[in-house]
């Protein structure tokens, strides 16, 4: 980690960016293609649920390994995991709001 | 750490006069640049708040909205972000070993991608500016009556399209267009629309083409502002590689000192995630509806 300076900067090299890379390419045509299916009559949602889901993964593979997080410091992470924290808590509380309004209350 | 044990001695070029060594320099730099990103990623945030609190309330409206972007240019875009994110990951990499040339050939390519992906959005723009999609009144092309076409004097809720047909709407003052109701119509006979979007859409029990768009239009605003940020992203992105380009030209980094390179990769990676939502959430809704 940290300490190792060697692994520090080695990372992954060319061919662990080229996999990272690969995955992220597949992961937008899976994206482009899966947006086509009816998934809604699954349940409602589930479209934009499966869409979500591979963005965020691929948002990870870009963080952790694009972004050098998985080798980074504790107060990076910390810094990273708290951005997406204080994101959790503007969506949650700005949509327990909106969940819970009885219709026609916000209307037009 | 032991190959930094003597920076002290040795007073490494890059290195500020307030760290120990280049390790803890670099460390800090990283930090302060994930700082940031946090605000960053509260300044997208508030955006995406938004959008989710207006589809929550007008999914269908999206979806209409949503199905007359092109998926293909959103798509052909993300794949060229991602090229764009491996050749900056290969900057930072040939930076660290000290290759000047391959870094410098890295830049020039991840500036070549993200100039592509400007390019397509500005076509994209230009398509819904000749539509009629921009969201605000004037800012749109401004087409004269034309004698020859039929005119359309109401909005015709069953009338497919928003001036796709070019010459075949009246658009003097620039206005939003729109004119397709075939997806709220499907999803009323198919009883798919909730009790908020009825509120939204009807006047009477009827769809109300006008309501409507107004809801499609508050899409289009979304869509304008958030790709809009993103592209405003993009170009101080292009800037920040500009000045890097120069840096790398006259030798400045190697394996001691490649913080600038680590640190504009960041960046340049969050502006990649930032696509990798937008692309989704705004170009594939509710395709399916469309088989």
């Amino acid at each position: 980690m940290s300490d190792n300076h060697a692994e520090h900067e080695e990372h992954i090299g060319i061919p662990g960016y080229l996999v990272i890379f690969l995955i992220l390419v597949f992961g937008t045509i899976f994206t482009y293609f899966s947006s086509f299916w009816d998934l809604d009559s699954i349940f409602p949602g589930a479209n934009t649920l499966l869409a979500l889901a591979i963005a965020f993964t691929k948002m990870m593979f870009v963080i952790l390994y694009f972004m050098h997080v998985r080798w980074s410091s504790k107060t990076v992470w910390l810094a990273a995991v708290a951005a997406f924290f204080w994101l959790a808590i503007m969506f949650a509380f700005t949509m327990q709001d909106y969940f819970t309004r009885i219709s026609g209350v916000f209307s037009v | 750490m032991t190959a930094h044990g003597d920076t002290h001695e040795h007073h490494e070029p890059g290195l500020q006069h307030q760290f120990e060594d280049m390790h803890q320099q670099e460390e800090s730099v990283s930090i302060g640049m994930w700082a940031f990103l946090a605000q960053e990623i509260m300044f997208f945030g508030g955006l995406f708040t938004a959008y989710l609190v207006f589809r929550w309330r007008f999914p269908m409206a999206f979806a209409a909205g949503s199905n007359h972007l092109d998926e293909f240019m959103g798509g052909l875009n993300t794949l060229v972000l991602i090229v764009s994110s491996l050749t900056m990951a290969l900057t930072v990499y040939y930076a660290q070993k000290g290759n000047r040339t391959l870094q410098v050939v890295m830049i020039v390519l991840t500036m070549l991608f993200g100039a592509t992906f400007l390019g397509v959005k500005a076509i994209e723009y230009t398509d819904k500016y000749n539509h009629g999609l921009v969201p605000v009144t004037g800012w749109n092309k401004k087409v004269k009556e034309d004698v020859s076409a039929p005119h359309v004097t109401e909005q015709d809720c069953t009338q497919v399209g928003h001036g796709d047909g070019d010459d075949h709407y009246v658009n003097p003052k620039g206005e939003f267009q729109w004119k397709d109701c075939s997806l709220v119509k499907l999803a009323q006979d198919h009883n798919y629309l909730t009790e908020d979007e009825k509120i939204g859409y009807f006047t009477n029990g009827e769809i109300d083409a006008n309501k409507f768009r107004d809801k499609v239009r508050l899409f289009y605003y979304i869509y304008f502002v958030m790709t809009g940020l993103h592209a405003l992203h993009m170009i101080i992105g292009l800037g920040v590689m500009l000045w890097l380009l120069w840096k790398a030209w006259i030798g400045t980094f190697g394996p001691k000192y490649y913080a600038p390179v680590e640190i504009s990769g960041l960046y340049w990676h969050f502006v990649d995630i930032v696509w990798i939502f937008l692309f989704p959430l705004l170009y594939l809704l509710g395709r399916h509806f469309l088989h």
